[in-house]
């Protein structure tokens, strides 16, 4: 099946990734920073025991028995968070089938469920991962609290346990530096901007990642609408401006475009910093109809398959070997597309 | 010198802006500091940055009140202690909860604005959770209603919390 980078979604111009997660914990059990080897595959096991009962079938995969590049690269499709990385013989993550869900085992808490998909499509990944949350609930028996509700490690995530995220590309609102002015008028609505890997690190490539800031109090439904609104206020936001820009973009912009487009058609060796401006310059030509022939999704799976640990499976061992391997990749799949 | 934000407490936080040839100054307290985004501005200033851990110092401190809790306090399920839960800001199970559930409250009320789960519900006593979350909503409605002295609308709301409280005990 097609991984969510391959696949297609609502506004994918420029929301490039929906992703859903409950966090949950297993009744009785420390929680994973306080957790011994045993319990920790007590929780891998009861919940193998619970997943193979149900319809929709997952391949576990433990930390443990697979190599230090094999995990990076899980990391780089967001299937597992850099947490994961750590303490590998108490990991584990369930991988659907579809490649749509990963449940991540005992990363902060026991059990994270979670769901992505290209595009806006919080309806559908909320649905999917609620199906399979209300089966394992059934199944066994979570840390549920009446006051507080699903209990979390860290308070911050208690009650719904919910984290909705949107990935964005907005070129146009940094350009026209409105970005900074709109994010701090969001950050009163109950939602944080980040950048694109998470927590702490500087946005690159005009990508941001918008999700809501509590867990608690709010229904999973109404917290869940408030980001998807902010979110559609943000893209209306973009779109005006793309217009605006689109309407008198002198030859400068689509230079710079077309320059960023030649580089990755035709260089013959490029790093992952320089990919990430290309990347956004080509994914907002795209957008505006400058260029034509390249859709979201194969701007999705380069930015994916060229990620380092990605690469290093091809076989290459110098970074300067990577660098051409990366170019030769991002060749192949705008030509496969092109066709 | 006060704080020229709050005119209240000692500033201790001076901040002195050369923009276009104009000169600008700041005395601020260390509460209005952070209040106006100084702290994360100047985070080398204010010492560590954002971590975990000042972040829930930050909150005991500006809410005005430190819990009254023993740093001693340990969890008799799990082991761990107020100490360990204030630097690492994670809970060791689901009995921390209950043990420092002061401390908890506090930093959810900061954080999330609130201290009750309002969404999906799991486990075996989800009927009865359910059930009594729904007594207690038609009890606050009704406390609303006599208030208001819409007295048949709470004799509505009186006869609803009777019905499910019978069921109660027709079920347990």
């Amino acid at each position: 099946m097609a991984k969510w980078y391959c696949g297609e979604g609502f506004q994918d111009d420029i929301v490039l990734s929906t992703r859903v997660r409950l966090a949950r914990n297993l009744k009785g059990i420390p929680f994973p920073n306080c957790m011994s080897d045993e319990d920790a595959q007590k929780v891998i096991s009861t919940v193998e025991d619970a997943l193979s009962k149900l319809n929709y079938k997952f391949r576990l995969i433990r930390l443990s028995d697979i190599t230090d590049v094999e995990r990076q690269r899980l990391m780089e499709e967001h299937f597992i968070s850099p947490q994961m990385l750590k303490e590998p013989a108490k990991k584990a993550v369930f991988l659907s089938e579809d490649e749509a869900v990963a449940i991540m085992i005992n990363e902060e808490d026991h059990i994270r469920l979670q769901c992505i998909y290209a595009g806006e499509e919080s309806e559908k990944a909320y649905n999917l991962i609620s199906k399979i949350d209300d089966f394992l609930g059934e199944t066994v028996q979570y840390a549920f609290h009446r006051k507080y509700g699903h209990l979390t490690a860290c308070p911050t995530n208690v009650g719904t346990g919910m984290r909705l995220s949107f990935m964005l590309h907005l070129p146009a609102l940094c350009m026209a530096r409105m970005a900074d002015n709109l994010f701090a008028a969001v950050g009163k609505l109950g939602v944080t901007v980040r950048g694109m890997y998470g927590e702490g690190t500087k946005s690159s490539g005009y990508v941001f990642q918008i999700s809501n800031q509590t867990t608690l109090g709010k229904s999973e439904t109404e917290l869940a609408q408030n980001v998807t609104d902010v979110v559609n206020q943000i893209i209306a936001k973009e779109r005006e401006v793309r217009r605006r820009i689109a309407k008198d973009k002198g030859v400068s912009l689509e230079d710079k475009i077309m320059r960023s487009y030649g580089i990755m058609k035709y260089a013959k060796k490029i790093s992952t910093e320089e990919l990430t401006g290309l990347l956004s310059n080509v994914r907002f030509g795209a957008s505006l109809g400058i260029i034509e022939n390249v859709s979201a999704s194969t701007l999705n799976e380069i930015m994916v398959v060229t990620r380092p640990a990605h690469i290093m499976e091809t076989g290459t061992e110098t970074g300067e070997e990577r660098d051409v391997k990366r170019a030769e990749v991002i060749k192949t799949l705008l030509n496969k597309k092109e066709e | 010198m006060l704080c020229t934000h709050c005119n209240n407490k000692e500033a201790t936080f001076h901040c002195k802006t050369v923009s276009n040839g104009k000169t600008t100054e700041m005395h601020l307290c260390s509460e209005c500091a952070h209040e106006l985004g100084f702290a994360e501005k100047y985070s080398d200033i204010f010492g560590d940055g954002m971590n975990v851990n000042s972040i829930i110092n930050q909150f005991f401190a500006l809410s005005g009140k430190k819990p009254a809790v023993d740093n001693m306090l340990k969890c008799p399920e799990c082991g761990i202690d107020f100490k360990r839960f204030n630097s690492t800001g994670l809970l060791g199970c689901d009995k921390c909860y209950d043990v420092f559930a002061e401390a908890v409250e506090t930093m959810m009320q900061r954080t999330q604005g609130a201290i009750v789960h309002n969404g999906k519900i799991s486990g075996p006593d989800s009927e009865e959770i359910k059930k009594q979350n729904e007594i207690s909503k038609l009890k606050s409605e009704l406390q609303k209603a006599i208030l208001e002295e819409k007295y048949e609308d709470a004799a509505k709301l009186r006869d609803s919390i009777k019905a499910l409280e019978k069921g109660e005990r027709a079920d347990g």
